[in-house]
């Protein structure tokens, strides 16, 4: 790991409105590191990284992103220009519009150096189903291709850091477990990964490391291979045995 | 003469169009009702007869109309909606942009008065005419057609085809997913204003020089039925105000080649009513808008 602190994250505090959803959260994500957050439903996981990627307004903390903080840099600048790219719980896929026009509005503000039918030609190789349906619009993909096409984003224009939240969400063992196979090729080309999962057991055996967050306030981190093997951490924190 | 009176509603219905774009233009982006719109397309007439007064040419006129009503149109943007983005905001900005139009209109008339007011156009121009299929149609009538379905033509291909149009899409689709692209909403939704503003100044400059004066209750008459034909043809959707446009035109100019033209107007009213009730999409929407949905 190259930059110990690629995405640094000191006590940061988020609310919605009188409910403080993020408590005090600290977390470093290295360059070239997969880290998972992982928690039960409410714990604070979606709210962190809409706050990261400034869709939320944050109450106190501070945020540092390759070495820049990221207060007042709006939304759509920390997408394009800084390369951090957050697919949201519902995966924020444009439905109206096709798939290749999908992939091309994401390398219309991140072209990151190469050009569309090139980046295109990678991605029709990655996910050979979207060639098939690149002039459909992307309403008309079941939750799986959906999900796909939001991954296929990452290729066309290679974010810095990709922040995926419950990537596996509303699909079936088999979608999760290409969806995986997909992101470990992601790590193994060396993107930065932030994920936040409720499947827990799978995201553990994905992330070089994983922190534990529990209504809004991080409990516990390690390597997801020494909390995969902790049972009490399932028990108490994560109501799963 | 039948063709001639349905050339002239077709010239008409296509002014219409151009105004009910913009209305569609911005309702489909932010799901919101530029009233200012209306006075905006107002406005373009005074300053084709403003500009061809100094010596302008008809041309220029034209492009003077659709940048001074372009650059209205980020004023009411700045003014009106910037703060009232939100969907519960529908009203204040509705008010708002009401109360922007009704300030325009009193410049206007401090500056022109409450009459119309003549433009100079040259006699020869005025009655230049050309004959085809055995009708006369007049070039100045003509010309205004040519740019009113060049601009529109124009306006689709860049919301169908480019960059701008994919960004102005998404941004219509969900400002969160469009800035989760890196698109910058707020520099889409001003350039939908210029866009939307720009087209009902040259509709303003382009009806001034059909009638032969500018007019200060044409945003009151015409932009409303604008608004009603933005509605007849599906509420965020180019081609329905294109197509409603050009329905009304027709529909007006038969009205009166058949002595009903003191109804006609009551007519499109009751007809935008008629249309809401049996099919609240609008005749020509492809898709039913957010607020149909409702």
């Amino acid at each position: 790991m190259a930059e110990p602190s690629f995405l640094d994250v000191q006590d940061l505090h988020v609310s919605y409105g009188p409910i403080k959803a993020v408590r005090g959260v600290s977390l470093q994500v290295a360059e070239g590191e997969a880290v998972a957050i992982v928690g039960a439903n409410g714990a604070g996981k979606s709210t962190l990284l809409r706050a990261l990627c400034n869709l939320l307004p944050r109450a106190s903390g501070k945020v540092m992103f390759a070495g820049r903080s990221t207060a007042g840099v709006p939304t759509h600048l920390l997408a394009g220009r800084e390369g951090m790219l957050l697919v949201p719980e519902d995966r924020a896929v444009l439905r109206s519009l096709t798939v290749l026009e999908n992939l091309r509005l994401s390398h219309d503000t991140r072209p990151a150096g190469r050009s569309f039918a090139a980046a295109n030609e990678e991605v029709f190789a990655h996910f050979p189903r979207l060639r098939t349906r690149a002039g459909q619009a992307a309403g008309n993909l079941s939750g799986g291709e959906q999900q796909m096409l939001t991954l296929a984003r990452a290729l066309v224009s290679p974010p810095r850091i990709l922040l995926l939240d419950e990537p596996s969400l509303g699909l079936s063992p088999r979608l999760v477990r290409e969806v995986y196979a997909i992101l470990r090729d992601f790590r193994a080309r060396g993107m930065t990964i932030l994920l936040v999962e409720q499947n827990v057991r799978t995201a553990l055996r994905f992330a070089h490391r994983a922190y534990v967050l529990r209504q809004g306030t991080i409990v516990q981190h390690g390597s997801g291979e020494a909390l995969l093997a902790d049972d009490g951490l399932f028990r108490q924190y994560l109501g799963v045995h | 003469m039948l063709t001639e009176q349905i050339v002239n509603g077709i010239v008409m219905g296509s002014l219409y169009a151009l105004i009910a774009q913009g209305y569609t233009l911005v309702f489909g982006v932010l799901d919101k009702l530029n009233f200012a719109h209306g006075e905006i397309f107002m406005f373009g007439g005074y300053v084709a007869v403003a500009s061809v007064a100094m010596g302008a040419s008809i041309p220029l006129a034209l492009l003077l109309a659709l940048l001074a009503c372009g650059a209205l149109g980020l004023a009411v943007e700045l003014v009106s909606f910037r703060k009232f983005r939100s969907h519960d905001a529908h009203i204040t900005a509705a008010l708002s942009s009401f109360a922007f139009g009704l300030v325009l209109l009193d410049l206007v008339q401090k500056a022109w008065g409450t009459e119309p007011v003549a433009i100079e156009l040259p006699h020869a121009l005025r009655i230049a005419s050309v004959e085809f299929l055995g009708v006369r149609f007049s070039v100045v009538k003509l010309a205004i057609l040519v740019v009113a379905l060049v601009l529109m033509f124009a306006l689709h291909l860049a919301i169908a085809r480019t960059r701008l149009g994919r960004s102005i899409r998404a941004v219509a689709e969900s400002a969160t997913s469009a800035a989760l692209y890196g698109i910058n909403v707020t520099r889409v939704i001003q350039i939908v204003f210029l866009l939307a503003s720009a087209m009902a100044g040259v509709a303003g400059a382009a009806l001034a020089i059909r009638t032969g004066f500018a007019a200060n209750e044409v945003g009151f008459t015409l932009g409303l039925k604008a608004l009603a034909i933005m509605a007849i043809g599906g509420m965020g959707d180019l081609r329905g105000a294109f197509l409603g446009g050009l329905l009304i035109g027709v529909f007006e100019a038969l009205a009166f080649q058949w002595g009903f033209g003191q109804i006609a107007d009551t007519g499109v009213w009751l007809f935008m009513i008629f249309v809401l009730l049996v099919r609240p999409t609008g005749l020509f929407a492809a898709r039913a808008s957010k607020e149909a949905r409702a």
